[in-house]
């Protein structure tokens, strides 16, 4: 539910300690991905006597981040998306943490370079990782034919997927889909990262390539599931889908013999479906692009210092404590997901609640991994990706027209930005 | 006798003078230099001129949510003005247990948001909704009521139905005020109760429903809540991106609260001649027993 | 919309006028139209008619809000079924205790009984701050002539024109500027200047009332504010007690104005209490949060359902009472 709130003077104070520097975070978490969170705050408190953080659950976390910044309010550490960095940075909402993660050790050695590279942006260090994800494609073996019911013998072309889909689909008499081998806008979280799966870019340097042949193709590519199905169909079929983290999710269903997902979908089956016949293999690719082999998503929570935090150098403190390895890979065990560390102990990989964690912590390391694109208006280029996604899933436009429409619109928002914002 | 009539006048008006001064004076003014900027919460503000007004009126996106709008208030203010009154003049009968059955009808408007979004969501689910079962059991197939790009805005003009509640009560509360003598009269020259609800219920109660026509009007131009929970982002494909989505969307998304504003006030001088066309047309039709 | 669901429809309202203006002949003209039409005015058939009408649309209306309830009683495996369950395998009345003493994993344990005190006590002072602020401005515009006031009255109007996410953030910095922010004033206070929503519906009201009847007031040597008292408000007692009930109807389920201003757990409302059922990331308890949403819907029908006596049954007498 949509609540913006100005929370300028709104920091919940529960337990406020007058003997020690106090320092506020606020964090998206809720549930038990909280939970794992508190123990971390936790241990930190004990672990020394000077700073004491406070953990709050906030809904909303990245736009009552910017009003309380705004407002000359802000928490010490604020908990929000990679996704969001470089708007916030842009628009100086965020302290450099160069200089101290400098200080503190903290660089390209100690990380996996596909979240490293990300936290840079225009000469500062912006954001230090929380928990990192990666993306897979999750297949249910027993609902795809003996052939390939295995991780080495699934399809690693998207031709291939293409055909299994073919085979394996059900169709009702009524021309209802019962279940869908594979479904692009399932779960639908990155419509806009298609093209990239294609070897495509939506930018390059200062200017958008929305429009390039690359990503035409992917969109081509999700279109033909609109025409092999029945773009009214995969509509009803999907409105049917119920919520992600409940025993409805529609792979657990299966709805859907596979699906691409991030390293904590394994956290939702073992709680809802623990027998589920279950394997992950990495994305397919183009059968004339075998360079693309390996290549994943890299998503990242990420911990930053908004501009005017009363406590900035005891928050780096809190966000140094994190980052040690003993305490990233217990936070990142207890959600479920791989570490961004370069580092990694044995006993993380053998003792991880993942049965693939492995897959997934060598996706990230694989030198195909890609991130959101670093341009301050991410959040309308998502969106607009998101529109031309719809666009060519309903069969409103082609693939050309929709990316070349969203080529101009986010052109247009572009060169409003660089003129409005960056050029001070 | 004037001065005496304007002091008296301002006195009785005092609170509301006081409160615009003191509650709305400075957002409004404020809002509108803002929207001569390109403010962004975040960053300060510097002057742009008339950019953001210039760059709305190339916005794609700002037309189509514009349009999306206005369709939507075509339909939703005439139909829910139709059957509130209808339910209004039904709830007026008198039949035993009205008070239930008028408590059932307004009972739509007192479920919070949190539970209506999640509430509707189920009702209209393409696959196993409350209304596919209903159209299964006619034998007719459901239209995709979330997906299609088609349906999505009647969707949101069934829920304005659904929800008439406060409207019916206004206009159950103007039927109060209409004499029995009018009645009495009527039906002495012959009148059957058809033209009876034509020719003296609806003119005694005009007034009330330009209120509520006009409300109607400003509130379904700033439709905003229901589709944000459940058509995000517009979807299907902008079907359902209405103008405060796209605005809040600026505001608070996109860092863009110069653009939003604009976009505010652009959309109240839109309400104005709407409103302004609404009352001009009243005049011939609206009867007022006071003045 | 596609234009061949265009034509059909348009096909449809074509058909049913033809139709209707052919029945319509009919009944007027025919012998067996006309004792049709007797019968339909018979005052029995007519009751009949409306409770078949009104049995039958209230299922319709309320059947969303069922669910509320059978959703509200349910275990939490059946709430979102394929196809959905309208009667619970076992019918948890326990979930509403539960629901009270729900302990979320956001804010704790939510003290449900503590945020309806909060709730009742600013519902309270808006309900009373907005009956007697309306009713006197609404009286100067309708029934008061003075310079300028059909202007300001349009500038009254105008007001209700902008969208709220525009001066949402002027509005906030202005609360905190007064030093109220984390505290109830910016929720009640303002109720106490009038809303132009309800100045306007009472402006109307008030102007279905004859002016001879204050002019023979006035005649008599009654002053505005005894006119005022005296013969104006009670006669309009529906209206204010509508204007009463969508007060207490705002306040009661408002939203965005408690998650600004209030910053102390202990002085959040009803409304914000809801919120903490949601989780982030799904695993939301339905059944909880549809119990919690029966309760607080609760008072406000009970609020309703004995208000509309008092303004339907407000002046059944003829104008000139």
């Amino acid at each position: 539910m949509v609540c913006a709130a100005i929370a300028g003077d709104k920091a919940v104070v529960r337990q406020a300690r007058t003997d020690r520097i106090n320092v506020t975070y606020w964090e998206k978490w809720t549930g038990d991905e909280a939970t794992e969170m508190r123990k971390v705050v936790d241990a930190y408190n004990k672990s020394q006597d000077k700073v004491f953080v406070q953990y709050l659950s906030i809904s909303g976390v990245d736009t009552k981040t910017m009003l309380a910044t705004a407002g000359g309010n802000p928490p010490d550490v604020a908990g929000i998306w990679l996704d969001q960095v470089c708007e916030f940075s842009d628009a100086k909402a965020l302290t450099d943490l160069s200089q101290m993660a400098k200080e503190s050790g903290l660089g390209p050695d100690y990380y996996i370079k596909g979240y490293w590279d990300p936290l840079f942006y225009r000469g500062g260090l912006w954001a230090l990782p929380s928990t990192p994800a990666s993306i897979a494609l999750h297949v249910r073996s027993d609902l795809v034919p003996p052939d390939v019911a295995t991780p080495e013998t699934f399809p690693k072309t998207i031709e291939g997927l293409d055909k299994l889909v073919d085979r394996i689909s059900k169709k009702r008499p009524n021309g209802d889909l019962e279940m869908a081998g594979f479904l692009p806008s399932d779960p639908g979280w990155w419509n806009w990262s298609w093209g990239m799966y294609f070897g495509g870019k939506l930018v390059d340097g200062d200017r958008l390539t929305i429009d390039s042949p690359e990503n035409v193709r992917a969109f081509k590519w999700v279109q033909s599931y609109a025409k092999r199905f029945g773009a009214k169909e995969v509509q009803s079929f999907q409105s049917g889908f119920a919520n992600f983290a409940s025993p409805q999710d529609p792979f657990m269903l299966g709805k859907v013999a596979t699906e691409q997902n991030g390293v904590w979908k394994a956290n939702y089956i073992r709680v809802y479906k623990p027998d589920l016949k279950w394997f992950a293999v990495p994305m397919p690719y183009p059968g004339d692009r075998p360079d693309l082999a390996g290549h994943t998503n890299l998503s990242q929570d990420v911990l930053t210092i908004p501009r005017g935090a009363k406590h900035p150098k005891e928050a780096f403190e809190f966000i140094r404590f994190v980052q040690r390895q003993d305490v990233m890979e217990g936070l990142c065990k207890g959600h479920g997901k791989n570490s961004p560390l370069e580092k990694v102990s044995e006993n993380f990989l053998t003792t991880h609640q993942n049965k693939f964690i492995r897959l997934f912590d060598q996706l990230a390391r694989s030198p195909k991994a890609f991130s959101p694109p670093q341009i301050g208006i991410l959040p309308q280029l998502q969106n607009e990706m998101n529109v031309a996604f719809q666009e060519v899933s309903t069969e409103q436009k082609s693939p050309e027209q929709a990316l070349h429409d969203a080529q101009n619109r986010v052109s247009a928002l572009w060169d409003t930005y660089k003129d409005q914002v960056l050029n001070k | 006798m004037m001065r005496r009539d304007a002091r008296v006048g301002l006195l009785f008006a005092l609170p509301w003078i006081l409160g615009f001064l003191i509650f709305m004076a400075y957002p409004l003014i404020a809002s509108l230099i803002s929207s001569f900027t390109n403010f962004s919460i975040l960053r300060p503000p510097k002057l742009i001129g008339l950019a953001n007004y210039n760059e709305l009126l190339h916005d794609e996106v700002f037309y189509k949510s514009l349009s999306n709008t206005l369709l939507y208030v075509l339909g939703a203010v005439p139909l829910t003005t139709v059957v509130a009154i209808l339910l209004a003049l039904l709830l007026n009968t008198k039949v035993k247990g009205m008070a239930v059955y008028r408590t059932l009808f307004f009972l739509p408007t007192l479920v919070p948001m949190v539970a209506l979004g999640t509430l509707f969501l189920w009702v209209f689910n393409g696959d196993y909704g409350l209304f596919k079962q209903l159209f299964l059991k006619v034998g007719v197939t459901s239209p995709g009521w979330l997906t299609e790009p088609g349906w999505s805005k009647w969707t949101l003009i069934l829920i304005s139905m659904w929800g008439c509640g406060q409207a019916m009560v206004i206009y159950l509360a103007g039927l109060q005020d209409v004499p029995v003598s009018l009645y009495e009269a009527a039906e002495l020259d012959g009148a059957k109760s058809w033209s009876k609800t034509v020719n003296v219920t609806l003119p005694m109660i005009s007034p009330v429903i330009l209120f509520n026509v006009v409300m109607s009007i400003i509130g379904s131009l700033q439709i905003f809540a229901v589709p944000y929970v459940m058509f995000p982002g517009g979807a299907p494909a902008r079907s359902a991106y209405f103008y405060t989505s796209y605005l809040y969307d600026n505001a608070f998304q996109y860092q863009r609260m110069g653009y939003a504003s604009a976009m505010g006030w652009v959309l109240f001088l839109i309400t104005l001649l709407l409103t302004l066309i609404a009352l001009k047309l009243s005049e011939k039709h609206v009867h007022y027993e006071g003045s | 919309m596609d234009l061949w669901l265009l034509l059909k429809i348009v096909g449809a309202l074509l058909a049913l006028g033809i139709v209707g203006s052919a029945v319509s002949l009919l009944l007027n003209e025919t012998a067996i139209g006309r004792s049709i039409l007797t019968v339909l005015e018979n005052k029995a058939f007519r009751k009949v008619l409306a409770h078949i009408l009104l049995v039958s649309l209230s299922v319709l209306f309320v059947l969303p809000l069922l669910w509320m309830l059978s959703t509200s009683l349910k275990p939490i495996g059946e709430t979102l079924t394929n196809p959905p369950r309208w009667i619970p395998s076992k019918v948890l009345w326990s979930n509403y205790p539960d629901a009270i003493s729900f302990n979320s994993k956001e804010l704790g344990y939510i003290p449900l009984l503590v945020y309806a005190r909060n709730t009742i006590i600013v519902t309270i002072l808006a309900v009373g701050g907005s009956v007697l602020s309306n009713a006197i401005v609404a009286y100067s515009f309708a029934r008061i002539k003075w310079p300028g006031r059909d202007l300001f009255f349009g500038v009254t109007l105008a007001t209700m024109m902008i969208p709220f996410p525009v001066v949402m953030v002027p509005t906030f910095a202005l609360f905190k500027w007064l030093g109220w922010v984390g505290t109830f004033k910016p929720l009640w206070v303002p109720a106490f200047f009038a809303s132009a929503f309800s100045i306007f519906l009472l402006r109307q009201f008030y102007r279905t009332i004859p002016m001879e009847l204050s002019e023979a007031a006035k005649i008599d040597g009654c002053n505005e504010f005894r006119i005022f008292t005296d013969i104006i408000v009670p006669l309009s007692r529906p209206a204010l007690m509508v204007i009463a009930l969508f007060t207490f109807m705002g306040s009661w389920n408002d939203f965005l104005g408690p998650l600004i201003y209030l910053v102390d757990q202990n002085t959040f409302t009803l409304s914000l209490g809801l919120q903490a059922y949601q989780s982030q990331h799904g695993g939301t308890p339905f059944n909880l949060l549809m119990a919690a949403s029966c309760l607080v819907i609760l008072p406000v029908v009970v609020v309703f359902f004995l208000a509309q006596k008092v303004f339907i049954q407000g002046i059944a007498t003829s104008g000139l009472k």
